[in-house]
């Protein structure tokens, strides 16, 4: 319970630091407060208006005296308004989070459904005709960055097979659940495709270590078939690398794959941050960092918890530590 | 592993069942030395050419005559004759663009882009400063995260804590943001009217930044398990000061593991610049990079003019694949199974 209750503190420390980071990183961009009186005021506005726009923005108090006041209202709910469109910020974030968190899940579910079985299958054939296959085929796949896979993608099911029409547009799963299948399938295969080569390569790793320790072969001597040793004896305790890099990637995927949301043209948390930016937008921006540094941190934490339902020893080693 | 076991079969080579598998270990082990070979080979030529690229016979660089028509380098382009040719040997594709009768429909070894510029000669310039990011971002990145690491590391206490929290904090921070931030925050930002050149350093500092916390926990996991061995305790009674140690006893020991790591962060990295490039924060200079010459590329992609797009990407994927390659080389050789990231 002390390590549960430190672990937490730290992570609340992380978030802090890194939106106040981010607070005084916006301050610094090039143009500062002109840019956003320009947009709040109009260009020809007066020096009068000005002023009025940076005492309600509350941008003539100090950083810190700033920050606190992003924090209360992060809390309380009151995210705000965008400069360009008076939008609020909130329907902003409600709007691309869903589509980075479909992006996300259907990718991971994609590459570990994938991954599992090939890694599990190599890793008891190893050196078969099978894992050389995988291991060489995951090799590659690694060393392709996914503005490279988006392209060929888009050139051969959109380009010369109009299979799925480019740019496709987003639908939500329950309003045309096929639509939304057809916007999601390339991007969901462009990023699962490097996704399910770390994956394969870290699990197939941990099966050969596990699938030499003694009490495989003592289940394999006490008559357990092949299936249930590998998926019940053998593929538990070698999850723990896939998981903790599924678990980092789930953070990356929501706010990092900027470029293939931009690609496809679906406007989820990493186009929102990064068209957020350019636009000047610092408020919108501010809170998809602190969404992204959320996520990140408390799957983190969540992956040391699991950890301990992995591996009991990790339970052990905590309570006595 | 494998060494031990073709050994014995070696020794005993009168079991057939046995010894019917050895020549399969040797066989593997053959090909893994060709494809180490013929990655050394792409990189040492991907080098070289970006090195010489100014004089080399097959990087045309000059026109000869006093007009540009017919004539395509990687930085001189050919708009009237030779824009967006596919490259000679793509038999099954055609110009997008109608060609005059006596003009050639195909050009070059990788094809023309939309400016009549050689493909194959661009990608060769473009190594240079692909590859000149990379190295330089991850060689700083490894000097200051083995140092912030192997402090972390040895020392523990509260060094260790407030080092940890720093790599924690920058690796929560969204990657490409942090990059974001960077350059845009040193570079100038350019108006319709006048695009200036934009510095290489502002990129290299950002990728310095994001390769830095990976590191350092790597290197800190690596100085752990080397600090509780006989040798440094036997240094460290010795009378040894702290530094002596890191550097003269633990610092030898993890450099295999640090030149893998290096490999690896390499090709990441160029990739990152090429993350970058597609949201137009990359350089500006004349001289292109590979991911700035994919993302202009990708414009044209849905005409069906794919070779200005793939062609840079299929040069970026080899010497990816040979980075990557060589990185897995060193990795096993000295036995190093860190996970990355």
């Amino acid at each position: 319970m002390r390590y549960v209750i430190r672990r937490l503190a730290q992570t609340m420390f992380v978030v802090v630091v890194v939106t106040f980071i981010t607070a005084v990183a916006l301050r610094f961009l090039p143009g500062g407060n002109d840019v956003i009186v320009g947009l709040k005021a109009g260009p020809g506005a007066t020096p009068e208006q000005a002023n009025a726009v940076i005492k309600e923005l509350g941008l003539d108090k100090s950083i810190p005296s700033q920050y606190f006041t992003w924090v209360k209202n992060f809390i309380s709910g009151d995210w705000g308004l965008t400069f360009h469109t008076n939008e609020r910020v909130a329907d902003a974030v409600k709007r691309a989070v869903p589509v980075s968190a479909y992006l996300m899940v259907y990718a991971q579910v994609f590459a570990l459904a994938l991954a599992v079985p090939t890694a599990v299958w190599s890793a008891y054939k190893q050196n078969s005709r099978f894992d050389r296959l995988a291991t060489t085929s995951a090799f590659g796949m690694l060393s392709v960055p996914n503005f490279i896979v988006a392209p060929v993608l888009v050139l051969l099911f959109s380009v010369q097979r109009k299979w799925i029409p480019f740019p496709s547009t987003y639908r939500s799963l329950w309003d045309s659940p096929v639509e939304h299948f057809k916007a999601f399938i390339l991007p969901t295969f462009t990023i699962a495709i490097p996704l399910y080569a770390g994956y394969m390569r870290v699990l197939r790793a941990d099966m050969i270590n596990t699938l030499q320790s003694d009490f495989i072969t003592t289940a394999r001597a006490k008559g357990v078939g092949t299936p249930a040793l590998l998926f019940k004896h053998a593929l538990r305790p070698s999850l723990f690398s896939i998981v903790t890099s599924a678990a980092v990637q789930i953070g990356a995927l929501m706010g990092g794959v900027v470029i293939v949301e931009g690609f496809f043209s679906l406007n989820g948390m990493g186009m929102l941050t990064v068209e957020s930016i350019f636009a000047h937008e610092y408020p919108t921006v501010q809170y998809c960092v602190v969404i992204l540094a959320l996520i990140y941190v408390f799957t983190n934490f969540f992956v040391d918890l699991a950890y301990a339902w992995i591996d009991p020893r990790v339970r052990a080693s905590r309570t006595l530590g | 592993m494998t060494d031990i076991e073709v050994i014995t079969h070696d020794q005993a080579p009168e079991i057939p069942l046995v010894a019917a598998s050895a020549p399969k270990q040797v066989r593997l082990r053959k090909r893994g030395q060709v494809a180490k070979w013929l990655s050394i080979a792409w990189l040492v030529f991907i080098t070289f050419s970006a090195l010489g690229a100014n004089s080399l016979p097959y990087v045309p660089h000059d026109c000869p005559g006093e007009t540009n028509a017919g004539c395509s380098t990687a930085l001189i382009g050919d708009l009237l004759n030779k824009r967006e040719l596919p490259p000679s040997w793509a038999f099954f594709a055609d110009p997008e663009r109608k060609v005059l009768a006596d003009q050639p429909t195909h050009a070059g070894l990788l094809g023309t882009d939309s400016n009549g510029r050689d493909i194959f000669a661009r990608s060769m310039l473009g190594a240079r400063n692909s590859l000149l990011i990379a190295g330089l971002a991850i060689t700083f990145g490894l000097a200051i995260g083995t140092f912030l690491g192997m402090v972390a590391g040895y020392f523990r206490g509260w060094v260790d804590t407030l080092i940890e929290n720093l790599t924690n904090v920058l690796l929560a921070f969204p990657a490409l943001l942090l990059a974001i931030f960077l350059v845009t925050f040193f570079n100038t930002p350019n108006t319709a009217e006048s695009a200036e050149p934009r510095p290489l350093w502002p990129i290299i500092l950002a990728l310095v930044i994001l390769s830095i916390p990976p590191l350092t926990r790597l290197v800190r996991a690596n100085t752990i398990a080397y600090a509780q061995r006989d040798f440094v305790v036997a240094a460290r009674s010795l009378g040894a000061k702290g530094s002596r140690i890191l550097f003269k006893e633990i610092l030898p020991n993890i450099v295999p593991t640090l030149l893998s790591f290096a490999l690896t962060g390499m090709a990441l990295l160029i990739v990152a610049e090429g993350a970058l490039a597609f949201l137009g924060l990359s350089v500006e200079v004349p001289i292109p990079t590979w991911g700035k010459m994919i993302a202009e590329g990708s414009q044209r992609l849905r005409a069906g003019v794919w070779w200005i797009s793939l062609m840079p990407a299929l040069v970026m994927f080899l010497t990816l694949l040979a980075i990557n390659l060589l990185g897995d080389v060193l990795a096993q050789r000295f036995n190093t199974r860190e996970a990355i990231g």
